[in-house]
């Protein structure tokens, strides 16, 4: 009875109701969004890299080494030089190392140089390899490998030319000596994806006739001529190690922190990423809290459109009161109305929260190398939303009593 | 040793009375080179750090802990007493079991365990090859204030390392000065961090192997 009157009501006001149910919808909405993306963006981090041991760089900080290396965002300070690198190489406890060469661009996407291991040794997601979908890995001097983004933005396919860009954000192309595209891999969600991979031998010999940054006006040593050039790196800008064994790890780390001829640093991916967390934890902390401030402005808004109704809903309350209608009744009738707005509210933000992710993800996904997965409302999501009814319900309870008291008052008057 | 090993591999080809002329050089170079290398690692007096790496049924630890955590002091032991306080905390540093309690159930025997005192500056390596070179450090710098550290290195084997499922650290019950345990750990599970303390320690496993 109450609900049916508690719906009528809505119904009847359905233009502010529908308002505050929009509110609460989107703060809803976002309150979701954010969690759904700060989740993600862990879980994708995390996958990004695994069954590596150590990533050796120059020494700055674990966090901008992990993140220049693996994710490639910044840059490093320093390269490591060649001979630090068959230092480590020749260590016992080494199992595989596989240098990493960055720098060098084509379009908006990075160049890497490495070796044909990186196709063996890299696993992502708890272990799984890289996949061609096209294709092999490196054979010739001037094979490149694509990720599957590049190859879908650019549209490539195996035997197309490709032309690097010196540097990162630069209009000087390495023109003279174009690749071929050997191989396309399959989508993988990590930054591989937006990766070029070229051999390590490649990024010398596409740089025989630069010199600080700058190509040598007039000179071009013919392709065949480099191709008999000695290509080895001078420098590299990381390394991805592994162990024989784990119990190694340490000992390994230690040693290539305090090598004496040049400052590496070695990080243990897992434990760089934990540090990550914590710095970005404050800002996700801080994020978490701006969204639930504005489901609580919305459900405010919710309060003062209550009270507002309080005056022109006078009449209403008399009516029912004085068709026996307890004060109860009426306090139960308000804070229903606001449950159910609420609940409305709540559903509707989680529908368009799923709405919008089945439209951006793939978006997302390309733009960001974010994947956030479509799953039912979980053990996260759930809370929230019985959380912003609760407090909908609890909120509803001063205009409710309000209400209460006015309408014992009202009966008493003779005149309204 | 290793500026002796860069000679070799760059004087690959080079006539065998070149090489020995380059590792003469280098030989004569490497102590001045040496002294031009300054580094210093973090040193925080209370806060030691472990390193755990569990691989089947063998764990490795290793123990960094600043003196002043272990024996209350970190300048040259002069007096006996001194003396007697470095290889008493030696000893105990030496029975790992003691100080990182691991459950019954687990059956963990030590396999090794060795434990020393070192000067913050020195480094491993540099030290144990140059003869020459530690002579010059320890005159070097005898008379400065410095840190000590001391090092253990442990390895143990559990006959049955699921029940590993936890540690509890004696280690502060010991070590009266220490506050604080970084702790690394490595297992199958990858590379986690935790913090443990003096007021709670007790580091949770499950889960973790």
């Amino acid at each position: 009875m109450i609900l049916r009157l508690a719906f009528a009501s809505l119904l009847a006001r359905s233009l502010t109701v529908g308002m505050t149910i929009l509110a609460i919808a989107l703060s809803v909405a976002l309150f979701l969004g954010v969690e759904k993306v700060r989740t993600g963006a862990r879980a994708s981090f995390a996958d990004t890299i695994s069954d590596t041991d150590l990533i050796v760089g120059a020494r700055s900080g674990s966090v901008q080494l992990l993140l220049y290396s693996v994710f490639r965002i910044g840059n490093a300070t320093n390269n490591v030089t060649w001979k630090s690198y068959r230092d480590i190489a020749a260590r016992p406890e080494v199992a595989w190392i596989v240098p990493i060469s960055l720098g060098d661009s084509h379009r908006q996407f990075r160049v890497m140089g490495t070796t044909a291991e990186f196709f063996v040794r890299y696993k992502y997601r708890g272990g799984r390899s890289l996949a061609f979908a096209q294709g092999r890995g490196l054979g010739d001097l001037y094979d490149a490998v694509v990720g599957a983004d590049v190859a879908a933005t650019l549209g490539y396919s195996v035997g197309d030319p490709i032309v690097v860009a010196h540097g990162l954000a630069s209009f000087s192309e390495h023109a003279d000596q174009p690749f071929r595209v050997a191989g396309v891999l399959a989508k993988t969600g990590t930054p591989v994806d937006r990766t070029v991979i070229v051999g390590l031998e490649a990024i010398e010999a596409i740089h025989v006739d630069w010199k600080s940054g700058a190509k040598i006006p007039g000179q071009t040593t013919p392709v065949e001529a480099i191709r008999q050039m000695d290509l080895t790196p001078t420098a590299i800008t990381a390394a991805m190690v592994g162990v024989r064994s784990r119990l190694q790890v340490f000992q390994l780390q230690r040693w290539i922190n305090q090598y004496p001829e040049e400052p590496l640093l070695a990080v243990l991916p897992g434990l760089a990423l934990q540090e990550l967390w914590q710095i970005v934890g404050v800002a996700e902390t801080a994020l978490v809290g701006v969204s639930a401030m504005v489901v609580i402005t919305a459900l405010i808004g919710m309060m003062a459109m209550i009270f507002a109704s309080l005056n022109e809903r006078r009449r209403e309350m008399a009516i029912f009161r004085a068709m026996g209608a307890r004060p109860t009744t009426i306090l139960g009738l308000f804070v229903l109305e606001a449950a159910l707005m609420a609940a409305v509210g709540a559903m509707l933000g989680a529908a368009l929260l799923y709405a919008a992710l089945a439209v951006a993800q793939p978006w997302i996904d390309a733009a960001f190398g974010l994947w956030l997965p479509l799953e039912p409302p979980g053990a996260r999501e759930v809370p929230v939303l019985l959380g912003v009814v609760g407090a909908a319900t609890l909120v509803s309870l001063i205009p409710a009593l309000r209400a209460y008291r006015l309408s014992l008052a009202d009966g008493m008057m003779v005149k309204i | 040793m290793n500026y002796l090993r860069e000679t070799a591999v760059t004087g690959k080809g080079i006539s065998m009375k070149r090489l020995a002329i380059a590792l003469l050089a280098t030989a004569a170079v490497s102590p001045a080179l040496a002294q031009e290398h300054r580094e210093l690692g973090a040193h925080e007096h209370g806060v030691g750090r472990l390193e755990i790496a569990v691989e089947g049924s063998r764990i490795a630890i290793g123990l960094e802990a600043p003196g002043a955590d272990i024996v209350g002091f970190e300048h040259a032991a002069s007096s006996a007493g001194d003396r007697a306080a470095l290889d008493q905390a030696i000893a105990v540093l030496e029975k790992p079991l003691e100080l990182f309690v691991l459950p019954g159930g687990a059956q963990c025997v030590v396999t090794e365990a060795a434990a020393r005192l070192v000067d913050e500056e020195e480094h491993e390596h540099e030290a144990h090859d140059d003869k020459a070179h530690e002579g010059e450090k320890h005159a070097d710098h005898g008379h400065e204030a410095q840190h000590t550290e001391f090092r253990a290195n442990y390895v143990l084997t559990c006959a049955s390392p699921a029940a590993l499922t936890g540690i509890e650290f004696a280690y502060f019950k010991l070590f009266p000065n220490a506050r604080e345990l970084e702790i690394r750990l490595i297992s199958e599970k990858g590379a986690k961090s935790f913090e443990v303390g003096r007021d709670a320690p007790a580091l949770d496993l499950k889960g973790q192997l």
